[in-house]
């Protein structure tokens, strides 16, 4: 097993420089220079000086050729530097790391809303195939897939207003025991919900037909026992898999979630980064993503076969 | 007693339910708790901020955090609501020749701890402003003529050689060339008055994140900032007990980043927030009342620009044809119908000389415009190259743009326009075919001269990027010879409305509009007038209801 983790590690670093080179040389070659961007913010750019411009860039080693830059970033990040953001001036390490935990946060209550919401709602749905409820839970989840957060955020931002007078705007962050953050919470579950609802829904219509939910029903154990004890268990499997997916989903795409409720999250830190063209803020968030898929999908690999001793036994079979 | 041990060690479901309800019921309440604790009533000033700025240091000069210079740190002088100059921390000013010129500092004036504000802290102030790494975006506007600022920016000095400082209360500064109204340049929170020894380092580079609380800075102006969370964008400010002018009016200024505009126009209107640094939206009349948006005229003023070099805008008679052929009454009323703007006929406003110009406004006439179309070298619409327009980002100004290209297309058949949002960094593949940029060009100081310098003058960055290197002698030496002019010489603005005349002849921008300088707050706070610098004139009059 270690074997296999240290392969899969060795794996990711060249995948990780390869997608860092390519985040870097976009934002090397691509539009706006962060210099620049700082200057021509005044009005007839009356502000820009070429000279004063060309000095500031030398500071913060801009004009060097792009494959110095990229060498000294690595070589940087192989002693733990991130470096400083060009705007700032600020250690991007702290950035990032006053950042990432309310994503983490966040996204965590997101998978447990979704998981206590949409399980449930997809066993309901499949164990009631083809009915009223059926087409209810199935169209609902269609919905929520269909809107985006962008949509959702504001919109039931100004209805909260305009039905409640009165009630205070959901804006701001104060941890996952704040009553604020039940809106965003529920505008960044919208699409995880469906899309379980819909896994949950099929995977037990599946399960419904194996020959051992049979049996059990045939001995006259109450349906309840047989939805929980029989059918849930090895639906759970996909479903919880595809929850972890969905987790780093979540912790990279809450932009516009974070944006519109004011979480000061890795969300809104990309936004800022990407509107300054702050290389080293990008980099870093890229890095922190890529490292999220890596171990998310190794989590998976080791984890299938302790959530399904099925896939243990066919791993030991060959 | 028996105990049975089963029981200590297992929670029956429904006790495990019970216990889950009531931890629900808890944290929700701990949760409106601290929401609750947010909530604040009375004289607090709280501001919405439009963006997540992580860098709050009063010395950059520019952007939006500059906007709130004027409540924590004091200016050499500023200009009131009526752009009248009012000392502050300087008492006088005078020079002889234009060229070297003596400031007296007020014997009042002191830093939030009760310790005098020195000429060294003046001179120390504006030498790490002018410093590269300081990233200061204006510090050239009111240092450029300084001698000693050229190599400073250059990366090869870091001292203003040309400013002196004879004794504590007086700083002698002398320029590289004469400049008549260099007292006005320095009457703004560019380059603020701080402690020198707290914001400067021993290299001369400005300190990362003196200005914070933990650094325990002293401040110049009338409120102090008391906290920060930069990584949640919130800011507090308290009065400082201290300050040398009136007392403030307000207990305390907080400012929150909202960088959603529907999430700010919500909490404004649901009264959690009574002002903003800058919210622009399409329907800002509707949501918040004509007051929030309104505002004096400011020297700002939006056009789109001809780049005179390239086709086809390199024919004279195209230019004219194009603007002859834009009913600009309905160009303004398509963008800001509603105002707080005003529509534009020349450059120059809000600025001595701006009234009776002499600036005959371009006319609107299609038969005219559609006879030079067909007089001119491309002989007719169906032989000009596409026109792309960059700068065309938000509502009204794509409401603006594609009212010209209809009416190019109604007036003069021509069918090929294109327009993308960028502007200084429009990277496309047409990018050497842009013809026209939507920009603002606009002056800090009510002065007609350095509006038209920084815009027409073939030294400007305008001139020289988005009108393609346009050049006109007549305007440059009209605007040359008014410079060395006095502030309050009639001669000074005659010379730059004749420059601008001049400008006028070359048929080079469609003017739009002349820029109102937005409160952005609501009708119950008094007292946030703000001037040319869009700092607010007296942050100590600021109140509440």
């Amino acid at each position: 097993m270690l074997r296999y983790v240290l392969t899969r590690f060795a794996i990711w670093i060249p995948s990780v420089l390869i997608v860092m080179l390519a985040v870097y040389a976009l934002a090397f070659y691509g539009a706006g220079d962060p210099i620049k961007l700082i200057f021509l913010r005044a009005p007839g750019d009356v502000a820009y000086n070429p000279q004063r411009i060309e000095a500031i860039r030398e500071s913060a080693g801009l004009n060097k050729p792009f494959i110095v830059q990229f060498g000294l970033y690595i070589w940087n990040l192989l002693h733990g530097q991130f470096g400083n953001s060009l705007t700032s001036g600020r250690s991007v390490w702290a950035m990032v790391s006053a950042a990432a935990p309310v994503s983490f946060q966040l996204a965590l209550c997101s998978i447990i809303l979704t998981a206590v919401v949409a399980i449930p709602l997809g066993m309901i749905a499949a164990l009631n195939q083809n009915s009223r409820i059926d087409y209810a839970i199935l169209g609902s989840a269609l919905l929520l897939w269909a809107i985006p957060a962008y949509v959702a955020g504001p919109l039931l931002m100004v209805g909260l207003i305009v039905l409640l007078p009165g009630a205070s705007v959901p804006y701001g962050w104060g941890g996952i025991l704040d009553v604020r953050i039940l809106l965003p919470l529920l505008v960044l579950s919208f699409q995880p919900i469906a899309l379980i609802v819909r896994q949950t829904r099929a995977a037990v219509i599946e399960v419904l037909s194996e020959d051992f939910v049979r049996t059990a029903r045939a001995k006259g154990v109450p349906e309840i026992v047989v939805a929980l004890r029989h059918i849930l268990r090895p639906v759970l499997t996909p479903v919880v898999t595809q929850l972890g997916l969905i987790m780093i989903t979540i912790v990279n795409g809450a932009i516009f979630v974070e944006l519109v409720f004011g979480l000061p999250g890795l969300g809104r830190l990309t936004v800022q980064a990407l509107i300054n063209s702050d290389y080293p803020v990008i980099l870093a968030i890229t890095l922190i993503g890529s490292f999220l898929v890596m171990v998310s999908n190794l989590l998976v690999d080791v984890l299938y076969p302790l959530l399904d001793p099925r896939a243990n036994d066919s791993r030991r079979s060959r | 007693m028996s105990f049975d041990q089963s029981d200590k060690t297992n929670i029956s479901r429904r006790n495990a339910l019970k216990l889950g309800l009531a931890a629900g019921v808890g944290l929700t309440v701990f949760g409106m708790n601290a929401r609750i604790v947010l909530a604040d009533e009375g004289q607090v000033l709280k501001v919405a901020h439009p963006a997540f700025d992580q860098d709050w240091s009063p010395l950059r000069g520019g952007g939006r955090t500059f906007r709130w210079n004027s409540i924590w740190w004091a200016a050499p002088m500023y200009f009131d609501s009526e752009g009248n100059i009012k000392p502050y921390v300087f008492t006088s000013w005078e020079s002889a020749d234009n060229t070297v010129w003596t400031f007296k500092i007020d014997p009042k004036a002191v830093f939030s701890d009760g310790s005098r504000i020195t000429a060294a802290d003046v001179k120390g102030s504006w030498e790490v402003a002018s410093m590269p790494n300081t990233k200061s975006q204006r510090a050239d506007q009111v240092l450029s003529k300084v001698k000693g600022y050229a190599e400073i920016a250059a990366g090869s000095g870091n001292e203003l050689t040309g400013v002196a400082t004879p004794d504590e209360g007086t700083v002698v500064v002398t320029l590289a060339a004469a400049d008549p109204i260099f007292f006005m340049r320095l009457a703004n929170h560019i380059a603020p008055i701080t402690r020198a020894s707290q914001s400067r380092g021993s290299d001369g580079e400005e300190i990362i994140d003196w200005y914070k609380p933990d650094s325990q800075p002293v401040f110049s102006g009338p409120f102090k900032l008391t906290s920060i969370d930069i990584d949640a964008g919130k800011l507090s400010f308290e009065p400082n007990e201290n300050f040398f002018g009136p007392k403030p009016k307000l207990a305390r200024i907080d400012i929150t980043s909202i960088e959603d505009n529907v999430s700010a126009t919500s909490l404004i209107k649901s009264g959690e927030f009574n002002a903003h640094t800058e919210l622009i939206t399409s329907t800002i009349i509707q949501d918040l009342g004509p007051e929030f948006s309104a505002g004096p005229l400011i020297p700002t003023s939006q056009h789109f620009w001809f780049n005179i070099s390239r086709a086809p805008m390199d024919d004279p008679k195209v230019r004219q044809a194009l603007i002859m052929a834009v009913d600009r009454d309905g160009l303004f009323k398509a963008s800001y119908p509603d105002g707080p703007h005003k529509k534009a006929d020349q450059i120059l406003n809000s600025v001595p000389g701006a009234d009776n110009s002499g600036f005959e406004p371009y006319p609107y006439d299609p038969a005219g415009a559609k006879k030079l179309l067909a007089e001119s070298s491309y002989g007719g619409p169906e032989r000009l190259p596409k026109i792309l327009f960059v700068g065309i980002s938000g509502p009204a100004i794509q409401a603006a743009a594609q009212f010209i290209a209809e009416q190019w297309r109604q007036n003069l058949g021509i069918t090929a326009v294109d327009m993308k949002p960028q502007q200084d960094s429009y990277a496309g593949p047409d990018q050497n075919s842009v013809q026209i940029f939507r920009d603002d060009v606009g002056t800090r100081v009510p002065d007609a001269v350095s509006y038209l310098a920084g815009s027409i003058a073939s030294t400007s960055s305008n001139a020289q990027n988005k009108l393609g290197g346009y050049k006109n002698d007549k305007v440059d030496s009209a605007l040359a010879e008014a410079t060395t002019k006095p502030a309050d010489d009639p001669q000074r603005i005659a010379l730059a409305q004749q420059a601008q005349k001049a400008f006028r002849d070359d048929w080079a921008f469609i003017p739009w509009y002349s820029q109102a300088m937005s409160r952005w707050a609501t009708k119950e706070v008094k007292g946030l007038e703000k001037n040319l610098d869009w700092q607010i004139v007296e942050p100590w009059n600021i109140s509440i209801g």
